[in-house]
């Protein structure tokens, strides 16, 4: 059965995540046009964020796992990049710089879980039986 | 007719116009949400030079942060 609280927390992560979308959907067609005319860039599936970042948080919000809000978004982090790098592996358009995802994204979904997703947690009633 | 008289007469009459109850109830279940940001502090700026950083010295920037899902 699924808790106000998990739910309230999944849309949290999803809004969140969806927000953040505008960078790639919106920005890189401008920062493309405008410096790197006609090159492709690497296209991972990035439409799968809101819901990763969803289920993570009704996770956190189901599991009260003993980590700290920014250290499980740096799970995440973490295993996204993982994943990219498999994709872009299997998808024979690997370079040596997307090896520094393994450190960028979990630091980078330390930052955001820690100063936007908790924060919101907090202020909307996820955390309420947290303590 | 006169029963239906005194039931007219004892019944009030609807609100033809619902919206300032609705408004007035969104009023009183809408609260002010205040959220908790934490300040930052020394290892939220470490994060912070560690992912400005690795954008700076990476050969080609965009495809990075294409490939991290931020471009």
């Amino acid at each position: 059965m699924l808790r106000r609280r998990e739910l309230l927390a999944y849309l949290i992560g999803a809004g969140v995540a969806g927000t953040l979308l505008v960078g790639p959907y919106a920005l890189r067609v401008v920062v493309g046009a405008v410096f790197l005319p006609g090159r492709a860039v690497p296209v991972v599936p990035i439409v799968l964020l809101p819901m990763l970042w969803g289920l993570w948080n009704l996770l956190w919000a189901r599991r009260h796992p003993r980590l700290s809000i920014g250290a499980w978004g740096a799970v995440l982090g973490c295993a996204a990049a993982s994943g990219v790098n498999g994709y872009l592996w299997a998808a024979g358009v690997w370079f040596r710089a997307a090896a520094l995802l393994l450190v960028f994204l979990p630091v980078l979904y330390w930052l955001l879980w820690r100063l936007v997703v908790g924060p919101l947690n907090e202020a909307l009633g996820v955390e309420g039986e947290r303590g | 007719m006169r029963t239906l008289g005194l039931i007219h007469r004892g019944t009030p009459e609807p609100p033809h116009d619902l919206w300032p109850r609705l408004r007035a109830r969104l009023r009183e279940e809408d609260d002010v949400v205040r959220v908790p940001v934490p300040a930052l502090g020394w290892r939220e700026e470490a994060a912070l030079a560690v992912v400005l950083g690795t954008v700076a010295v990476v050969p080609d920037p965009l495809g990075f942060l294409a490939a991290s899902g931020i471009l």
